[in-house]
Parts: C-alpha cells; sequence; structure tokens
C-alpha cells in the first residue's frame, strides 16, 4: 500500500522497463501497468476477498531488474510492487493460490530440500574436482552453484519452449509434488555453454591465486544462495533458508565469502542481513582480491554489459569497469552505470520468448558501439548474450591478459 | 463480442480482452479513472491502423487514443463503449536529415528517444515538456504540448512541418512536407495540432530540428517574494536576454525536491527561478554574469551561477519529475495532486500569481506552485482528495477562478496539458468571458465534416 500510494502514475517507470517493449507494449507486462494492477488489488480486496484476477504473468515477468526505481521521481519502487504481489499470491491471501506459478512452486521445493534448484548439488562441484584449495582457509570460495546451473537452465527453457506452456506447468507442478524426479534433469544441459561457464570458474580460481589469494571451497557441500525464493516472492521460505545457509557457513568457521557473481553478491551483501541477525561475514566479490599488476594491456575495442545487479545494487559495484577501461578501449553502450539495460536473463525459464526480445534489444545497444568483443560478469548475463554476440564472460576475457 | 472477433481478425494477436490487461489502461497520468474499454487494440502499422478504423467508422465504435499515456487532463481516458487504440508499436525513427533540418518519426516514439538519436547528429528537436521521457511525438502533436524549454523556442506547433494521418473513416491523408515552406490552401496539419485525437489518428510526423547549443549554464536566483522573482525575469527579456528556460518552483516544490532529490534551498527563499542561458563557449561566463547582474537587482536571498553538468542534470531531472514528486507534501494521505496549467504573456506573469495566491487563501487549499515562468505558464498543483465530492467542489470552483485569472490578465485557461475531459468547462467559460462563442461553434463544425460519426476520443474537448 505504501509503495502504490505515492505514485501519481506518470509512467517514467514504464519508458524504461525492458519487458515493455518486449512484451509488444503490452501495459500489464511494463513497470506502471504492474503498479496499476497493485493499486487495482488493494482496492478491490477491500471490496471482495480473494480479487478475482489473473496476475501471475504480470509480476512474475518482472525481471527485478529495477530499471523502474532509478527514474521514478516519486521513489516508488515497482520492482518492490512486483516482490510484494508474488508474495501475495504464494501467501493466496488476496488472489486465488491458481495464480502462483508451477514451475516456480517446482524450483522452489527441490531449493529447499536440496539446496540446489535442480537438486544437482554434486554435479555443481564437478568442475573443481582437479583442483586444490585450503580446506583450513576461514575465507571460502561461493560459486553459488550460478555458473554451474547455467547450462542446465538454458537446455529446459529450450525444452520448454518444445513442449509449449501448458505441458511445462503440467509437469512442473509433478515435479513440485515429487522433487525427487527433477534430479531428472541432470543430464539435460547444454554441454558447450557448460565447458565455457566451467572455464570462467576455472579462470577465477587462477587470477585469484595468481594474486596470492588463499580460500577453501565447499565442492559438493556449497548451497545454491536462494535466490529464486527471495525474487519469486517465497519470503518466509526465504528467510528459513539464508539462515540455514549462514548457520552452515557459521558451523564451518566461515568468516569470508568470495562470491563470483552479481546475484549470489548482491543477495549476500544486501538481502542476507536483513532476515539473519547479526549477519556477520564479509562479502567479496573476487575482482576486490585480485591484483590489477598481472595483466597486459591490449588494443582490442571492447564493450561491458554491466548487470543490473552490480549497478543498481544498493552497494553499487563498478570495479570491473574501472579494470576493463584501464586494461583495453572500452566504448560504453547507451544505456551504461545505473541506466544498464537488463540482459533479460532472469525471465528465461518462465517467459522465454520474453527474456529472448529483451537480450535482442540489449544485443543491438552492445553491437551499436562497434566493439569486436562484449564483456559481461554474469552468468546469467553471459549466458542470454551470447546467444546472438561474440561475448566472453570477465574472467575469461582476463585470463586471456595475464602477464 | 463481434466487434472483438472481427478486430481479432484485422490485427491477430494485438487484441486485449482480459481484465488484468485492460487494468493498466483505465488512467493517464491525471486523477481520471475511465471504464473498461471493450478491447485494447496495439496495432502494429498503419495499414492496419486504417482497417480497423474503416471497420470502427462502419460499425459506429467509438475510439479512444493512447499514446505515452502521459495525459494530465483525462485526453486518453476509456469509457465502456469504445475501444482503446494504442500507438506505442509505432516506435521508429524513419528518417533524420540534418541537411534538410528535419525528423521523421512514427507517433509512438518518445520524445527523449528521440533527441537521443539526434544528438548523434548534435542535433535536437526542441519542444520539451517535463514528461518528455515518457510522452510520445504523437501525443505531444495531439496536445500542442510545451515544456520547460518554451521561453526560447515556442511549442510543439512551430515544429511540425508535416504528417501522416489516419482520418476517422480509416482514409489515410499527408499533411504538410518536408519543407520550411509551403502555401497551399488550408494548414490540414497545424489543425490537427492541439485536435487531441478528435480529428484523425496522427502515426507520423515530420519534425524540424536544430543544432545544439554550443553550451549553456544556469543561474539559481532565490526570492522572498514571487513579484520580485516576475519582475526579474521580465527584466531579463526587456533587456534583450532570451533564457533557454526560465523556471520557477515555490517553496512546498522546493521542499519536494529537498526531500527527494536532496537538493537544498538557502533560508528564507519563498520562491526559487533556474535561468538557462545559452551561449557559445568565449561567451557563456559573460552571458551568464550579465543575466545573473540583472536578477540580483530584484532583491534576491540568493543568486549563484553553476555550469557543473551534473549539478544542472540533477536539478533538470527533479523539476521534469516535480509533478510526481510533489506528491510527498501533501497534508493527508488520501490526497491526490491535481494540476492546473493557465497560462498569460509573461510581462502579466507576477501579477496573475499575486491574484492566485488570494485565490488559494479564499479557498483554503493546500497548493504547491511551479512553472515555466519564462513564457507565463503557471501550474497550480492542488492536493486533493478526489473522491471526496465536498472538496472536489471547491476545487473545481477554484479551477474557474483561477482560469478566469488567466484570461482576466490576457491568457487562456490551458497552455501546454490540452483540454481533455478535465477542462471542457473551462474551454467554454473562456469563449464566453472573450465574448467569442463562436470560435466553440466553428471547432464543433470542423468536427462534424471531419468525424460525422462522432466515433473518436467522443465527449473530450468538448461534447457535440
Amino acid at each position: 500500500m505504501e509503495e502504490v500510494e505515492k505514485c501519481v502514475n506518470c509512467g517514467f517507470c514504464e519508458s524504461v522497463c525492458p519487458t515493455f517493449p518486449a512484451s509488444g507494449y503490452i501495459s500489464s507486462f511494463g513497470a506502471r501497468g504492474r503498479v496499476d494492477l497493485g493499486k487495482y488489488l488493494i482496492k478491490e480486496s477491500l471490496k471482495k476477498n480473494p480479487v478475482d484476477l489473473n496476475i501471475a504473468d504480470s509480476f512474475y515477468s518482472c525481471l527485478s531488474c529495477n530499471a523502474c526505481v532509478v527514474v521514478c521521481p516519486a521513489g516508488v519502487n515497482a520492482g518492490k510492487v512486483s516482490l510484494i504481489a508474488r508474495k501475495v499470491i504464494t501467501e493466496g491471501n488476496y488472489v486465488s493460490r491458481s495464480n502462483e506459478q508451477p514451475v516456480a512452486k517446482m524450483i522452489v521445493n527441490s531449493i529447499m530440500k536440496y539446496y540446489n534448484p535442480l537438486g544437482l548439488r554434486k554435479k555443481c562441484s564437478k568442475w573443481a574436482k582437479d583442483l586444490e584449495f585450503d580446506s583450513r582457509s576461514e575465507t571460502i570460495l561461493y560459486t553459488g552453484n550460478m555458473f554451474q546451473l547455467m547450462p542446465y537452465s538454458k537446455s529446459l527453457a529450450s525444452i520448454k519452449k518444445k513442449v509449449g506452456k501448458r505441458n511445462t506447468d503440467r509437469f512442473a507442478r509433478l515435479l513440485a509434488s515429487w522433487p525427487l524426479l527433477i534430479k531428472l534433469a541432470s543430464n539435460l544441459y547444454d554441454r558447450d555453454l557448460a565447458i565455457r561457464m566451467e572455464k570462467s570458474l576455472k579462470g577465477i580460481v587462477m587470477l585469484l591465486k595468481k594474486s596470492g589469494v588463499s580460500f577453501g571451497y565447499l565442492r559438493e557441500d556449497e548451497p545454491y544462495p536462494g535466490t529464486f525464493l527471495f525474487e519469486l516472492g517465497y519470503e518466509q521460505e526465504f528467510r528459513e533458508y539464508a539462515n540455514k545457509v549462514y548457520g552452515m557457513f557459521k558451523s564451518r568457521g566461515i568468516k569470508q565469502v568470495i562470491t563470483v557473481d552479481p546475484h549470489t553478491y548482491d543477495i549476500m551483501k544486501n538481502e542476507y542481513p536483513k532476515v539473519i541477525k547479526e549477519f556477520n561475514i564479509k562479502v567479496l566479490h573476487y575482482l576486490e582480491l585480485v591484483k590489477t599488476d598481472i595483466f597486459r594491456k591490449t588494443e582490442e575495442t571492447i564493450t561491458y554489459h554491466e548487470p543490473c545487479h552490480f549497478s543498481r545494487s544498493e552497494t553499487p559495484f563498478n570495479s570491473p569497469v574501472e579494470l576493463l577501461a584501464n586494461l583495453s578501449d572500452l566504448r560504453m553502450p547507451a544505456f551504461n552505470g545505473r541506466a544498464t539495460y537488463c540482459c533479460g536473463g532472469p525471465d528465461d525459464l518462465i517467459y522465454t520468448d520474453l527474456a529472448n526480445s529483451v537480450s535482442d534489444a540489449r544485443s543491438e545497444q552492445l553491437r551499436a558501439t562497434g566493439a569486436s568483443k562484449v564483456i559481461t560478469s554474469c552468468p546469467i548475463c553471459f549466458t542470454n548474450l551470447n546467444k546472438y554476440s561474440s561475448v566472453a564472460e570477465l574472467s575469461e576475457f582476463l585470463e586471456g591478459l595475464l602477464i | 463480442m463481434k466487434i472483438v472477433s472481427e478486430l481479432e481478425k484485422i490485427s491477430p494477436g494485438n487484441v486485449l480482452t482480459s481484465k488484468e490487461n485492460k487494468i493498466p489502461y483505465l488512467r493517464d497520468a491525471s486523477y481520471y479513472t475511465g471504464e473498461f474499454p471493450a478491447a485494447v487494440v496495439i496495432p502494429r502499422n498503419t495499414s492496419e491502423l486504417s482497417r480497423i478504423m474503416k471497420f470502427c467508422y462502419e460499425n459506429d465504435v467509438q475510439v479512444v487514443l493512447r499514446g505515452g499515456g502521459s495525459s494530465l487532463t483525462g485526453s486518453s481516458i476509456p469509457n465502456e463503449e469504445c475501444i482503446l487504440l494504442s500507438l506505442s508499436r509505432f516506435d521508429k525513427i524513419i528518417e533524420v536529415r540534418v541537411d534538410d533540418n528535419y525528423v521523421i518519426a512514427e507517433a509512438g516514439v518518445r520524445l527523449d528517444f528521440l533527441n537521443d538519436e539526434l544528438s548523434k547528429f548534435n542535433y535536437f528537436y526542441p519542444p520539451d515538456p517535463a514528461s518528455s521521457r515518457v510522452s510520445t511525438v504523437g501525443g505531444t502533436l495531439a496536445t500542442n504540448a510545451g515544456g520547460l524549454h518554451g521561453v526560447m523556442y515556442g511549442v510543439t506547433k512551430n515544429w511540425v512541418l508535416g504528417m501522416e494521418v489516419v482520418l476517422p473513416n480509416g482514409e489515410i491523408v499527408q499533411l504538410g512536407g518536408p519543407t520550411l515552406k509551403r502555401s497551399m490552401g488550408y494548414d490540414l496539419a497545424a489543425l490537427m495540432i492541439g485536435s487531441e485525437g478528435t480529428l484523425g489518428i496522427i502515426t507520423k510526423a515530420i519534425l524540424r530540428i536544430l543544432p545544439k547549443p554550443e553550451c549553456s549554464g544556469r543561474i539559481l536566483a532565490y526570492y522572498r517574494l514571487i513579484e520580485d522573482a516576475g519582475k526579474a525575469v521580465s527584466e531579463l527579456k526587456n533587456k534583450g536576454i532570451i533564457p533557454l528556460m526560465a523556471e520557477f518552483l515555490d517553496r512546498i516544490s522546493m521542499d519536494s525536491i529537498k526531500q527527494v532529490k536532496d537538493i537544498d534551498y538557502p533560508q528564507g527563499s519563498e520562491y526559487m527561478l533556474l535561468v538557462d542561458i545559452a551561449s557559445s563557449v568565449e561567451s557563456l561566463s559573460r552571458h551568464l554574469e550579465l543575466a545573473a547582474e540583472i536578477l540580483r537587482k530584484f532583491d534576491p536571498v540568493n543568486v549563484r551561477i553553476t555550469t557543473d553538468a551534473k549539478e544542472m542534470q540533477k536539478m533538470y531531472d527533479a523539476r521534469k519529475g516535480l509533478y510526481s514528486s510533489i506528491l510527498s507534501q501533501r497534508n493527508s494521505k488520501s490526497d491526490y495532486v491535481i494540476i492546473g496549467d493557465v497560462v498569460v504573456p509573461s510581462s502579466e506573469t507576477a501579477g496573475t500569481l499575486k491574484d492566485i495566491q488570494k485565490s488559494i487563501e479564499k479557498h483554503n487549499l493546500q497548493v504547491a506552485l511551479f512553472g515555466h515562468i519564462g513564457d507565463g505558464n503557471i501550474h497550480t498543483n492542488i492536493f486533493a482528495d478526489v473522491e471526496n465530492n465536498e472538496k472536489m467542489v471547491v476545487v473545481e470552483d477554484f479551477q474557474n477562478e483561477v482560469g478566469m485569472i488567466a484570461v482576466k490578465h490576457r491568457g487562456s485557461v490551458s497552455a501546454e496539458h490540452g483540454i481533455g475531459l478535465e477542462k471542457k468547462g473551462l474551454l467554454l467559460r473562456e469563449f464566453q468571458q472573450r465574448h467569442t462563442e463562436g470560435t466553440l461553434e466553428v471547432m464543433k463544425i470542423i468536427k462534424n465534416c471531419v468525424d460525422p460519426k462522432n466515433i473518436l476520443n467522443r465527449g473530450k474537448m468538448f461534447d457535440l
């Protein structure tokens, strides 16, 4: 209520919302439309409860990129409205629970049971089987399984497209009831992407070791950070889950985590402290520990796609831009900094067409820089943008510049 | 449902009928809420739009138009007997010709997007409504939008060379063309400007563009009395200085940007002027100092100059978002903002503002004042609970009085927001006050000729 009542419907948020043009300019798929639906829901729920509205697609398709927040003159957080609406859906208090996304429910059940959205923790540790870590260190490399999950996510999105929404939802409902079956996904992955993702993770390890950093890795005990729970509106589950993950870290004497992707960095740095009493683990991104004098400069013209969860985080992280500007001929796209444009990735699994349309738009902006290579520092962005351009993940690019 | 199925045949996949999809179209940026239209249609191109209009004309289906949805007078509010046509997919910039000083853009192109593109050529399109991030080429032509640069560049009508229009019966016509001069009978392109979607649907426009000013700087001047601020701006013009922008904000507005953007103001200030001066790199300091010197003569609390690009941008963004951010200053949480939009010759601004202040006190309303003081355009932002009928009677009386104050000072009840649903009564009152009721009759005759079935934006501007 507090969030939407500040809104005068000026539409500034709609003008920057990536899903609005991607949907073919359907307002309920734009930030202002979502706020309008929120207002309507509040008003109608005072008369009749639950309100007869199908709001799932509108709110679940929000990318949580927070582009809207940056431009709202009144300080309305339209992204937060989507988060609240998803919470309302999951609680079933004001709208029918039929709004709940079957795929979302399936993933949530798996996370709560297996500490991984697809029950694949063991598989997610395979990339490091030949690597050595310092098992006594109070600092760990925390991948959050994000790089490792991308090849599966890409495969599932493509299967979903082939079988259609109805069959996907039907199957997802089944999996939500029988989470064990989700492990069937273990063989459904994009092999080329898996190789790239593994290379990126190994590259990060190399950069840290070259910089003299000592750290451990939890291997198959490493839990997923719970980003889906938070972003899909499962507030209670997220609180419970984050406390379990935190408890796991503390029981192992971990005092510092080195994250490798913006989603894990942002949620650990900004959301965990809100739901965990006296949170006292230091959260770093690996670039904060990597020395800059281990790289040579290049004359290559590159552009950098800034992930939303770095640029628009409560604690913005701009180190990649600064480093890349020092090392290369960096040309930033028209939408950069706080105005960066989402890659569409967060919608890839549930709203694949919408995600593709957003990544098309972003790819075009990146192409317009004239750069020969696109660098990004997020496995989700990499996966979505890699479909169209010459994209390299940051660590992969940096590894090539090691002296 | 026959209507929906027929529309679906013409524009497959682009007809929205579910309640969830229609809800966001019930509102624009005004305080009005419409009724659920029969359908929302988002056509892909002019040919499809033309066929939709032909069908609607033949079947007496009312059509309400929507561009960026930033109308402040309810121009794009639907009713339950209409279909709502969204022009959002007309989003392409077709041609930029800097050698011929024009750009051709489709109706759904947002003005900031247009200027981002033009800036690659070091050119710009001068009309600059505060909603430029949202407002579209088609919508701003249909309302003859003005904005922050009106003092130097005038309003939208000064920058339109031609357009493509779909008439109510579906016929596509080309009005005007890409030349600076064209004398060939009635200027029908001019007729479309400010017609608020009642005569035809603008699908693309040929717009004049200019090279960007070489550079500009800003003077921030703070006053205790609005008369002093008004006289200061008049004196600038008397001395031959035409600002690029001359805005004023009252204390409530200054408090709003202080709260939302952390932009403070000197103690004792009741009004603030933002005066931009465009110049060459070599002359900018001298021109800014000349203008500041004039502003200092009118008993200011403080006058300072800035050329810091970041500071200028922050203040500019704050001013452009003021209509939205000002809600933070309301006394009651049930209040909303009802924005007024009167205009007077700029020399009359100070006197008009004084009269408006008296009217605010008389009506005992909370009102924030800001506007484009350089061109005499004053926005009265009234805080009121729009569902409180008693209060709205007072608001309406106040709006009427302010409108007549403007007319008394040789001005008008509407400067740049148009008439829409909100000012139909005021439009009539202005013509009556000026003893020219016949003007409204001519408008109605034109409407009858072009749209004899009255299907386009029925009930907007005036009732037939």
